[in-house]
C-alpha cells in the first residue's frame, strides 16, 4: 500500500504538471483583480490547436507554439469582455468555456477528415516543461510580482486600480500584460495535456481542469508557494485515490471519477472562509 | 431600458449568433445556403421539426430559469448541469410511486444538490461558482456510477436503465410527439414570474441581487435570500431533468444531461433574466439545438455549433447591455 | 502660476463658474466653503487631473495633492505603497527627507491610525518635491493633536518656498494656518483676502446662518430617568424613549463598526440610516416605491406606488414618479426617501449614521426636524456623526467615541468642553 503510494508520486507529478501551469496563470491575473472562469477553455482550445499544429508541422515544439496561440486567442477574447466592455467576469469566463466546448468540438470534426491530421501526433523526447512548471516559472514569476515596480503595479491592480492610476500608470495595460502570461501558461498547459500526457485531442479532455485550478488558487492564498503546494496536495491525494484502487478492494471506476472534483471541494471548504481575496478581484 | 430595446438587442445577439454560425460552415467548405435552409428546415420547417424544437424547449426553458433566478438573487448558480441530472436521478427513483412522486422527487433533488453549494458558502465561505460547477463533474460521474451499477438495466447489457413505468410517464399531447411536460414549464414560467415581481419575497431576492449591502441595511435577512434563490434555482434545473426522464428519454444514461444546464446560462441572458423572456428565448435556443441535429445528421457538421452559437448570444448580450449602462 | 476664467459644468450643475486665482511661492491658501461650493473641483483643475470647460491654467508648476479619501493600498506595507509611487527610493529615507514622523515601514497600512494613514498620504505627496501643495479636507480625520503636527510641517514647508493650498471648512482652522483666505459659494469667489473674523468668514460662507437651535427640543418625549423607557443598546450605551443621544468623533475611530454592530444585535422595530448612503442606502436600480417596500411583509406593486407617491409628497422628495428609479435621484432626495422608508416603520430605536453628510442646509434642515418629530413620537434615537454642531443641536447626551471605546454619557455642555479633548484622546 505505502509503496505504490510512493510509486504514485512520479505520476502524480507529471499528471498535474498542466493543472500547475493553469493555477499559476490564473493566480497573476487574479492579482491583478480578474477572475477568469475562461481558463478551463482556454486549455481546451490550446490541447487542440497544440495537437494540429504539431501533426501539420511535424513538431512538438512548435506545437507547443501553436497551444499557446489558441489560448491567447480566447485570453483575448476575455479582455475584449471583461477590460474593454467591462462584461461581468463571471458571466464572460463561463461563455467562453461554452465557446472553446462548441468550437473545439466543431472545427476537430471538420479537420479530422483531412488527410494532414491523421499523422500521428509526435513524441516528445525531453520534457522541458516539467521542471519549467515547477520550479523556473514560478520563480521567475514570484520575482516578477514581489521584485519589480511592474508587479507592483500589477498587484496594486488587484487591491486599488485608482492608486495605479493616480501614478500616471495604466490598469488595463498591467491586466492585459497578466492575460498574456496566463495565456503563455495556459496555452502550455493544454499543449501538455494533449502532446505529453495523452498524444491526441478529445472533446471535453480538460475535464474542469480549469475549475479545479481557480480553487486552488484560493487554497493557496494567492501565493507561488502555495499554489505549488496546493497543486502537489490535490495531485497526489488524486494519485493516491488511483493508487488504492489498483490495490484492489475497490470503490467503483466511476465513483473514483468523482474524487479529484470531491476532494477540490473540500480543499475549498477546508481553506475558503478563511482567507483574503484581492480587494478589487473581479470588479473591472 | 425600454422593453422594445430589450427585445431589439435580444433579436441582434440572435441573428449575429446565425451568422457567425453560418460563417464558420462557409469557412470549412460548406455552403451557406445550404446550411441554413437545413437549419431552418430542421427546426421548424415542418411539423415534425417543429415538435421536435418545442420538446428540446422544455428542458431549456426550465434551465433558462432556474438561471434567472439565480443570477437575479445574485447568485451564481452555474451548476444547472448537475441539478438537472440530479433532478432525472431523484425522478428515476420516485418513478415506481407513479408520475407525481417522480417529479416531486426531482424538485426536491435539484433543490438539495444546489444547496450543497449554499452551505459551503454559508458555513465556509467557498464561492458558490466553484462549489456548483464541482458538483456538476461529481453528479455526471454519480450518474455514471449509477448506470453502470446499482441502476444498469436487467440485461446488464448497456451502461443505461431500464425504462420507468408507464404509468410514471408524463402523457403525449394528443397524437403528437409533445408531452405534458409542456404545460408544466410554461406554469413554471409564469410562477417564476409572479414570485419575482408580485410578491415580497421576490422584491427581496431581486433587491438583495441588485445590492447586497443595501438590502442588508434595509434589513433583509441576505443569507434567506441566498438560500431560497439557490433551492429555488436547483429546483427548477431538477425538474428539468425530471421532466426528461418522464417525458423523452424514459431511461438514464451516461451523457442524459448533454449541457442543458450551461445553456440555461444562454437562455437567461437572452431572455435579460425575465421569466417571461425567456419562453421566447428557449424556443430560439430549442430551434437551434434540433437544427444543429440536422446539421450533423445530413452536412455531418458536429452538433457541439449549438454551443458555440449559445457562447456567441452570451457574449453579444453582455456586451450589448454593458454598452448601455456605459451611455446611461 | 495662475488659473483665469475657470468654468466647469457637470451637466446642467455648474461647479465652478468663471474664477481666476493667483498662486505665490510661499503663501498658505485658507480655501472655503460649504459642501458643493466648487472647491474641490477648482483644485482637480489646478493638479491638471480634471480639464476646464474654458479659461486657462498659466504658468503651471508641479502640484501635489492629498485627496480626501486616501489613495492607499491597505494590503501593501508602508514601503510598497511609498515604491508604488516613488519606485526606487529608500522609503526611510523618503520619510526622514519629508520631515513627518512615521514609524517601521514594513507594516501593513491596514494597521495604520488613520491619522498615520494620512501622514503617509503627506509624505508621498511631498516627497515629489511640488511647488503647489493642495490639501483637500487634510483635518477631517485628524485628531487635534495631529491637526497641530501637520500644521507644522505645512509652515515649514511654505518657508522653502511651496505654495500650500488648504481646503477646509472648519474656521478656526483656517484662520490659524492660512496668510491668505478664498471663499467660495455656488463655484463662485466670493471673498478673497489677509485677516477675516471668524463671523465674517462664518457669513460669507453660507447664504443663510446655520440651523438655529431650538431649546425646547432638549429634554421632550419620555423621561430618561424612569428605567422602564430606557434602551440598552449596549454595555456603556443606553438610550431613552423620546431621546437622541449623539455620538461624535473624528471619522474611523469605531463609528462604522459600531452601526454594523448595532444592525446586527439589534432586533425588533429598528430602523437604521447607514452612513454610506450610495453603497447601503438604497438599491439604484429599483423603483422608490420598491425601495421604500423592502422591509414590508407585503408586495402590491400598485398599492405601494401609492404609499410611496403619499410619502413623496409628504417628504418633499423631488421626484417625477414613484416609478422613478432611485438611482436617478439626487443625493439629499435619495436620504429622503431612506429616512421616508426608515421612519415609515415608527421605530422603536432609530440608528442613524451622518443623516446629512453632504445634504444642502434645506434638506439638512429637513432631516433634523423629522428626527426631533420622531424622537417626540417616542423613538430612542442614536445620532452617530462627525459634525459637532449636528451632535449639539440635536443630542440631549453626547457619548465621544475614540479607537473604538465609548466615553462616559455626558451633557451637552459638559461635552462641549471636554470633547476637543476626548476626541484627540487625551484627557480621558
Amino acid at each position: 500500500m505505502t509503496q505504490q503510494l510512493l510509486a504514485a508520486i512520479p505520476l502524480a507529478i507529471v499528471a498535474s504538471t498542466p493543472l500547475l501551469l493553469a493555477v499559476l496563470g490564473e493566480l497573476v491575473v487574479e492579482r491583478a483583480g480578474m477572475i477568469n472562469l475562461g481558463i478551463e477553455g482556454m486549455m481546451l482550445t490550446a490541447a487542440m490547436t497544440a495537437v494540429i499544429t504539431a501533426q501539420w508541422t511535424n513538431s512538438i515544439a512548435l506545437g507547443f507554439l501553436g497551444g499557446i496561440l489558441g489560448a491567447a486567442i480566447v485570453g483575448a477574447l476575455f479582455g475584449l469582455f471583461a477590460l474593454r466592455f467591462r462584461a461581468d467576469q463571471i458571466v464572460t469566463g463561463t461563455a467562453l468555456v461554452l465557446l472553446a466546448q462548441g468550437l473545439t468540438g466543431f472545427v476537430y470534426r471538420e479537420l479530422q477528415q483531412q488527410a494532414i491530421f491523421l499523422r500521428a501526433v509526435p513524441a516528445m523526447r525531453y520534457d522541458v516543461i516539467l521542471p519549467l512548471a515547477w520550479i523556473g516559472i514560478p520563480s521567475a514569476l514570484a520575482l516578477l510580482l514581489w521584485h519589480t515596480r511592474f508587479g507592483l503595479r500589477l498587484r496594486a491592480c488587484g487591491e486599488l486600480p485608482a492608486a495605479v492610476t493616480a501614478n500616471g500608470a495604466s490598469v488595463a495595460m498591467h491586466r492585459w500584460t497578466a492575460l498574456a502570461i496566463e495565456s503563455v501558461l495556459t496555452g502550455l498547459a493544454g499543449a501538455y495535456l494533449s502532446l505529453a500526457i495523452s498524444s491526441g485531442f478529445a472533446e471535453n479532455m480538460v475535464a474542469g481542469r480549469g475549475f479545479i485550478a481557480l480553487s486552488i488558487v484560493i487554497f493557496g492564498r494567492w501565493k507561488f508557494k502555495g499554489a505549488i503546494v496546493g497543486t502537489a496536495v490535490f495531485g497526489i491525494a488524486a494519485a493516491a485515490q488511483y493508487a488504492m484502487q489498483a490495490g484492489g478492494r475497490g470503490v467503483p471506476f466511476h465513483l473514483l471519477l468523482a474524487v479529484p472534483y470531491v476532494i477540490t471541494l473540500l480543499i475549498l471548504c477546508g481553506i475558503a472562509g478563511r482567507v483574503r481575496a484581492p480587494e478589487s478581484l473581479g470588479k473591472a | 431600458m425600454r422593453p422594445l430595446h430589450r427585445i431589439a438587442f435580444a433579436m441582434l445577439a440572435a441573428t449575429l449568433a446565425l451568422g457567425i454560425l453560418a460563417l464558420s460552415g462557409i469557412a470549412f467548405g460548406h455552403r451557406p445556403d445550404e446550411l441554413v435552409s437545413i437549419l431552418i428546415s430542421g427546426s421548424i420547417g415542418s411539423t415534425f421539426a417543429l415538435q421536435g424544437t418545442l420538446l428540446k424547449s422544455i428542458p431549456l426553458l426550465l434551465t433558462g430559469l432556474s438561471v434567472a433566478v439565480a443570477f437575479r438573487a445574485g447568485v451564481w448558480n452555474i451548476g444547472g448541469e448537475g441539478q438537472f441530472l440530479a433532478g432525472a436521478l431523484g425522478a428515476f427513483i420516485g418513478a415506481r410511486y407513479g408520475m407525481a412522486a417522480a417529479l416531486a422527487a426531482s424538485v426536491l433533488a435539484g433543490a438539495l444538490w444546489a444547496s450543497i453549494a449554499t452551505a459551503m458558502r454559508l458555513w465556509r465561505n467557498a464561492p458558490e461558482v466553484l462549489t456548483t460547477i464541482l458538483l456538476n463533474f461529481i453528479a455526471i460521474h454519480l450518474l455514471g456510477y449509477a448506470v453502470n451499477g446499482p441502476l444498469q438495466e436487467a440485461g446488464r447489457r448497456y451502461p443505461q436503465s431500464d425504462a420507468i413505468p408507464t404509468s410514471a410517464m408524463l402523457p403525449q399531447l394528443g397524437s403528437s410527439e409533445l408531452h405534458a411536460g409542456i404545460v408544466l414549464a410554461v406554469a413554471a414560467a409564469v410562477g417564476v414570474w409572479f414570485l419575482l415581481y408580485r410578491t415580497a419575497e421576490g422584491l427581496r431576492l431581486r433587491a438583495t441581487g441588485f445590492n447586497r449591502s443595501a438590502a442588508k441595511w434595509a434589513g433583509i435577512n441576505v443569507d434567506a435570500q441566498l438560500v431560497r434563490a439557490m433551492a429555488i434555482s436547483g429546483a427548477l434545473a431538477g425538474l428539468a431533468g425530471g421532466i426528461e426522464l418522464l417525458g423523452v428519454t424514459h431511461r438514464l444514461f451516461e451523457r442524459f444531461a448533454s449541457g442543458y444546464g450551461y445553456a440555461g446560462i444562454a437562455v437567461a441572458l437572452l431572455a435579460q433574466l425575465h421569466p417571461l423572456g425567456t419562453l421566447a428565448s428557449a424556443f430560439f435556443f430549442g430551434a437551434v439545438t434540433t437544427g444543429a441535429g440536422e446539421l450533423q445528421r445530413t452536412a455531418g457538421i458536429s452538433s457541439t455549433v449549438a454551443t458555440f452559437g449559445q457562447a456567441i448570444v452570451i457574449l453579444t448580450m453582455i456586451a450589448l447591455t454593458r454598452r448601455k449602462r456605459d451611455a446611461a | 502660476m495662475r488659473l483665469s476664467h475657470i468654468t466647469k459644468r457637470f451637466g446642467a450643475n455648474v461647479a465652478v463658474d468663471d474664477v481666476s486665482l493667483d498662486f505665490t511661492p510661499g503663501e498658505i491658501v485658507g480655501l472655503v466653503g460649504e459642501n458643493g461650493a466648487g472647491k474641490t473641483t477648482l483644485m482637480a483643475i489646478a493638479a491638471g487631473e480634471l480639464s476646464a470647460d474654458s479659461g486657462t491654467l498659466d504658468e503651471p508648476l508641479p502640484v501635489g495633492v492629498v485627496h480626501q479619501h486616501f489613495l492607499l493600498v491597505n494590503e501593501f506595507t508602508i514601503a510598497e505603497n511609498l515604491a508604488l509611487s516613488l519606485w526606487g527610493r529608500n522609503a526611510e529615507a523618503i520619510i526622514r527627507d519629508s520631515g513627518i514622523e512615521l514609524r517601521d515601514v514594513r507594516r501593513r497600512v491596514a494597521s495604520l491610525s488613520v491619522g498615520e494613514k494620512a501622514k503617509l498620504e503627506l509624505i508621498k505627496a511631498i516627497a515629489r518635491h511640488p511647488r503647489v501643495l493642495i490639501l483637500d479636507e487634510p483635518t477631517s480625520v485628524l485628531a487635534p493633536s495631529e491637526a497641530q503636527e501637520l500644521f507644522a510641517v505645512i509652515r515649514n514647508l511654505a518657508a522653502q518656498g511651496t505654495t500650500v493650498v488648504f481646503i477646509s471648512h472648519k474656521i478656526p482652522e483656517v484662520l490659524e494656518v492660512a496668510s491668505r483666505i478664498v471663499v467660495m459659494r455656488r463655484g463662485r469667489i466670493i471673498v478673497e483676502g489677509g485677516a477675516m473674523s471668524a463671523e465674517a468668514l462664518a457669513e460669507a460662507m453660507v447664504e443663510r446662518r446655520r440651523v438655529e437651535l431650538p431649546s425646547e427640543t432638549r429634554g421632550m418625549g419620555a423621561n430618561p430617568g424612569n428605567p422602564a423607557d430606557v434602551i440598552e443598546l449596549s454595555s456603556a450605551l443606553r438610550v431613552a424613549r423620546g431621546e437622541i443621544v449623539a455620538i461624535i468623533g473624528v471619522a474611523g475611530n469605531g463609528q462604522s463598526e459600531l452601526a454594523e454592530t448595532l444592525r446586527r444585535t439589534l432586533r425588533g422595530r429598528v430602523a437604521h440610516i447607514p452612513e454610506d448612503r450610495t453603497r447601503d442606502g438604497l438599491v439604484a436600480e429599483m423603483t422608490i416605491a420598491e425601495n421604500i417596500a423592502l422591509a414590508e411583509p407585503h408586495w402590491r406593486p400598485r398599492a405601494a406606488a401609492a404609499r410611496a407617491a403619499e410619502l413623496i409628497t409628504r417628504f418633499d422628495i423631488r421626484a417625477q414618479s414613484p416609478l422613478q428609479r432611485a438611482g436617478s435621484l439626487s443625493g439629499g432626495n435619495q436620504q429622503k426617501v431612506i429616512l421616508a422608508r426608515e421612519l415609515q416603520r415608527q421605530p422603536e430605536i432609530l440608528i442613524a449614521a451622518e443623516p446629512t453628510r453632504g445634504l444642502d442646509i434645506e434638506a439638512t434642515r429637513f432631516v433634523h426636524d423629522e428626527l426631533r418629530a420622531a424622537a417626540a413620537r417616542g423613538a430612542a434615537i442614536l445620532l452617530i456623526t462627525s459634525d459637532l454642531d449636528e451632535a449639539f443641536a440635536l443630542g440631549q447626551a453626547v457619548h465621544v467615541i475614540y479607537r473604538g471605546t465609548l466615553s462616559p454619557r455626558m451633557t451637552p455642555d459638559e461635552a462641549g468642553r471636554r470633547a476637543p479633548s476626548l476626541m484627540a484622546g487625551v484627557g480621558a
